[in-house]
């Protein structure tokens, strides 16, 4: 589509229209909105991984003071989830997680709702939990879903069976021939990463109210539509009675891309008929926290002298915990992060989702990309010492380039990531050899790729242009802190209208009021919802001019709009203002709006090479080039990072200050799971680490400032070619500095976090590898799909 | 218990248990929803207020202690109409995300620059380490307190690219 305006119209450092209420403590979040008269909610939750359900008696509890109503699995009898429907609100007959639901209380005080919430009596006849993969893929292990054949199937199409929720498979080329070839170096790696919790600074939170029949839902959200989706499905009433609506988010990072909270407060709403505030504590946050899955991975690669992969063959088993949520989607991701970056000649990648008794996972900024990232990035500095190649050499020779397939089969366009390499290696030169300083620190440093992508799919906007000459930007994009609703899109509409930022207003979400969205996450909203109001722009922008073009006696095609004003091309001041053509609009037609709607392209993949996908292949890849130095202390295992550097992909920068924030901040989320973030599962199968003072997210003492470069030009199908940027910077971090120790200390890195005991253990020769003896090295023998 | 808090220079009469917590009180009964409640713990410093001056964390101080201190929370400390000085860099050096541990943030850092009017990089970041923030990354709130200093500080090269 040719733009009407120059794109750099679009490009600005706009300020955040948000951040002086933030700043002065006056912005509602979800958990600040519970005023008088508001009732207070809290959850029983098990407090075994695995039993049965043997009593819930509520009765006592009915009685405490307070107290307005408790639910429990009779008042939510459906079941939901993503691929397959095997996720019940309450626990019913039996629990499958250590903090699984049990009842919700409803009282006048939050005090008084945790106190009944305990006084319910619950007997479970506990049932030895299945806590890890391992297992889960036993021959004898027990079914945590026995009824797992007669689940509703959401999408057809994936191989299911026993522990295994989800299975993704591709298979491209012949990769027996290629590991038989007598030319070939075998490499192969195994890998295992623990969970990552968000912690964002608003626990998942709501308040509801149930009114003229119809519930209200005022949530902490990244996903109005699945809310508004899960809630009547539990609930078993039409989608239709279900009103969500999103103030200020208060941090998502990928946790509340679920509905969690909002059933449990609108079912007590409704039997109340009070308003219900409902909040986690933050050990419950915690403890029951969507975190990034905990992954076991195993990579074997066929590589020629010359360093061409000729056949890689992967395994990748992803926790979803006790149901199959995000997990199951995120399987489709493995073929497109751990099969992205490189070129390869034939491929077989099996990435399943596997249930244990342990509490759900989600999704997590560049979900499943960024431990696949860090596995490939060292699978591949491994490959290069194998065969002797220098490891930017063997990249630059290997990245995937225009008109080269990926996993899937899809034809990649535009040099993007060789150009980035280059640009890595001039602007920060070559590696020296990894070397031990007169400080007796081991120093080393590393340059990695990744590939992500945008999750694209539907999205919707209206435009009402106002007789004032402002705009009213109508979708349901949520502001979670990324600053999309506040500076992107009011960008992005102001240029398309000629009218300034500050002038947009922007609705925040009600899907009473907009149109349906996929939600705020995976870096798509600026790229769906901003192509979605380009184009209810465009309608807008038809609509006046045909007005002023009478007005102005002047052909459309002439006519510009800027500065508030329609000008005649070449001519400023030859025009009106758009107040008047507005004006005389209205007295022709009516008010001035435009919609717009926008989803993914669907760029092909190869047929019938990948089953069990969501989507086979993907519409928007990103790419990252990211580069640090590292010190590491041979006494303690302490890393200190020494410089880090992100070349990213990002379409056209809009917003340039922005994304640096983003990279800024996304880096430094990154280092916390590169290097300290750890969750353990103890024998009870809940986390240990349920406070700030046990998982250690970054402070101020553990970054640094980010030295960036925003890559532009790559092709893009978003709007003024944009990719989303917020999503991306977390992606190689791991891998980054996982290579950069393994460099530094010259001994592979195959776990994270790298905290300073397991720096020591690889520095001592006392780790012992990660044991995947569950994953056989015949691939197919990891399938279902595939076994013989 | 009975006892008179200075809550923003006005005294409001307390009633309740002396040992809840100021972050408890200020939130529920006085509706000062400006103060985050995020660790509990005192780890965060999201629920930061300032006792006679001095930056506290409300969510481990019992009210039942504070009978004659005063109490600044973050609507006390400006309006919309005057922002202080690390409010206003804040705004301009856009380094806000999500918000939640601004108000905090606020708190702690404008007490920090009165008592160092020039502090260093490595002074600030160690400074900053009660206040803890999951989005942003730290160091463009470094570059904007940095922006403040006095004459002849923060050089350009003190600020990140």
């Amino acid at each position: 589509m040719t733009l009407p305006y120059p794109p750099n119209n679009a490009v600005m450092n706009l300020p955040r229209r948000d951040a002086k209420d933030k700043l002065l403590g006056r912005t509602r979040y979800t958990v600040d909105d519970g005023g008088h008269g508001t009732l207070h909610a809290a959850a029983r939750r098990s407090e075994v991984a695995s039993g049965r359900i043997v009593k819930i008696d509520v009765t006592p509890a009915l009685s405490m003071p307070g107290v307005k109503a408790i639910a429990t699995h009779e008042d939510a009898p459906g079941l939901h989830g993503i691929g397959i429907a095997d996720h019940p609100l309450f626990a019913k007959d039996v629990v499958r997680y250590h903090g699984e639901p049990l009842a919700v209380v409803a009282a006048t005080t939050v005090a008084q709702a945790r106190a009944a919430a305990a006084a319910i009596l619950v007997e479970i006849d506990p049932i030895a939990p299945v806590l890890t993969m391992a297992e889960a893929l036993a021959k004898d292990a027990p079914l945590i879903h026995p009824d797992w054949a007669t689940y509703e199937i959401l999408r057809e199409g994936a191989a299911r069976g026993g522990n295994v929720a989800w299975e993704a498979t591709v298979v491209r080329g012949d990769t027996d021939a290629a590991f038989a070839r007598d030319d070939v170096t075998i490499v192969e790696g195994t890998y295992r990463v623990g969970r990552q919790s968000h912690v964002p600074f608003e626990p998942r939170a709501v308040v509801a109210s149930y009114d003229d029949g119809r519930f209200h839902i005022h949530t902490s959200t990244q996903v109005p539509w699945t809310v508004r989706h899960v809630t009547a499905k539990v609930l078993g009433v039409p989608e239709a009675a279900v009103h969500v609506t999103v103030p200020a988010v208060g941090g998502g990072f990928g946790l509340k891309f679920d509905c969690s909270l909002e059933p449990f407060a609108a079912i007590l709403a409704r039997k109340t008929g009070r308003k219900v505030s409902l909040v986690n504590s933050r050990r419950e946050e915690q403890m029951t926290c969507l975190s990034r899955e905990n992954a076991d991975i195993l990579i074997r690669s066929a590589v020629t002298p010359e360093g061409d992969i000729v056949g890689r063959e992967a395994t990748v088993l992803m926790d979803c915990g006790a149901y199959g949520g995000e997990q199951v989607f995120l399987t489709t991701m493995t073929a497109h992060t751990l099969g992205g970056n490189y070129r390869l000649g034939s491929v077989k990648i099996a990435s399943q989702a596997v249930y244990t008794n342990t509490p759900p996972n989600g999704a997590f900024r560049a979900c499943n990309g960024v431990y696949n990232t860090f596995a490939l990035e060292c699978h591949t500095d491994e490959i290069c010492k194998a065969i002797g190649m220098d490891p930017l050499t063997f990249r630059r020779r290997n990245v995937v380039g225009h008109g080269d397939i990926g996993a899937t089969g899809q034809v990649f366009e535009g040099d993007v990531l060789r150009p980035m390499l280059d640009l890595a290696i001039d602007t920060y030169g070559p590696h020296e050899r990894a070397k031990k300083g007169p400080d007796g620190r081991l120093y080393g440093r590393a340059t990695t790729v990744g590939t992500w992508f945008i999750f694209v799919g539907p999205s919707s906007a209206t435009v009402h242009l106002n007789v004032d000459g402002s705009a009213t930007l109508v979708t349901s994009g949520v502001e979670i802190g990324s600053g999309t609703m506040v500076q992107s899109l009011p960008q992005i509409v102001a240029a398309n209208l000629g009218i300034h930022p500050d002038a947009v207003i922007v609705k925040t979400a009600d899907t009473d009021a907009s149109g349906r969205d996929l939600g705020v996450g995976g870096g798509r909203t600026t790229v769906s919802i901003g192509a979605a109001s380009q184009e209810a722009c465009a309608e807008v922008r038809s609509k006046l001019l045909a007005v002023a073009s009478q007005m102005l006696q002047t052909p459309q095609d002439d006519l510009v709009l800027t500065q508030g004003r329609v000008e005649i091309r070449g001519r400023p001041g030859s025009g009106t203002s758009i107040q008047t053509v507005i004006a005389q609009a209205e007295l022709e037609h009516g008010p001035v709006s435009g919609s717009g709607a926008f989803t993914a392209p669907g760029i092909a993949a190869m047929p019938g090479c990948a089953a069990g996908h969501f989507i086979d292949a993907i519409d928007i890849p990103v790419f990252a080039v990211h580069d640090c130095d590292v010190a590491v202390d041979p006494d303690t295992g302490k890393v200190e990072i020494l410089a880090y550097r992100v070349i990213q992909d990002v379409g056209r920068a809009l917003n340039p200050r922005a994304i640096h924030g983003q990279i800024q901040g996304g880096v430094t989320q990154g280092i916390g799971y590169a290097l300290h973030e750890e969750i353990t599962i103890n024998a009870e199968g809940a986390f240990d680490q349920t406070c700030f003072s046990s998982y250690r997210i970054p402070t101020a003492l553990d970054t640094l400032p980010i030295d960036y470069h925003l890559y532009e030009g790559a092709p893009s199908c978003g709007p003024l070619g944009t990719k989303g940027a917020g999503e991306v910077p977390i992606l190689n971090v791991g891998a980054t500095l996982a290579c950069a120790v393994a460099n530094a200390i010259g001994t592979p890195v195959n776990a994270l976090p790298l905290t300073a005991p397991r720096v020591l253990g690889l520095i001592d020769g006392l780790s012992s590898g990660v044991d995947l003896s569950h994953l056989s090295r015949h691939w197919h023998e990891n399938t279902i799909a595939f076994s013989k | 218990m009975m006892l008179t808090l200075m809550i923003n220079g006005d005294p409001v009469p307390y009633h309740g248990d002396p040992r809840r917590s100021l972050l408890e009180v200020l939130r529920e009964d006085l509706h000062l929803t400006g103060t985050k409640d995020v660790c509990g713990e005192g780890f965060c410093g999201a629920c930061t207020v300032q006792i006679d001056g001095v930056p506290k964390v409300s969510c481990l101080l019992p009210v039942g202690s504070l009978a004659g201190a005063e109490i600044t929370t973050i609507e006390g400390v400006s309006n919309i109409e005057t922002l202080t000085a690390v409010q206003k860099a804040f705004l301009e050096y856009d380094v806000v995300q999500c918000g939640m541990c601004f108000p905090g943030m606020v708190l702690s850092m404008t007490h920090f620059m009165a008592e160092n009017p020039s502090p260093t990089r490595a002074e600030l970041k160690s400074a900053m380490t009660g206040n803890i923030c999951r989005c942003t990354g730290y160091e463009r709130i470094i570059d904007a307190l940095i922006s403040l200093g006095a004459d002849g500080f923060g050089s350009a090269d003190e600020v990140c690219p």
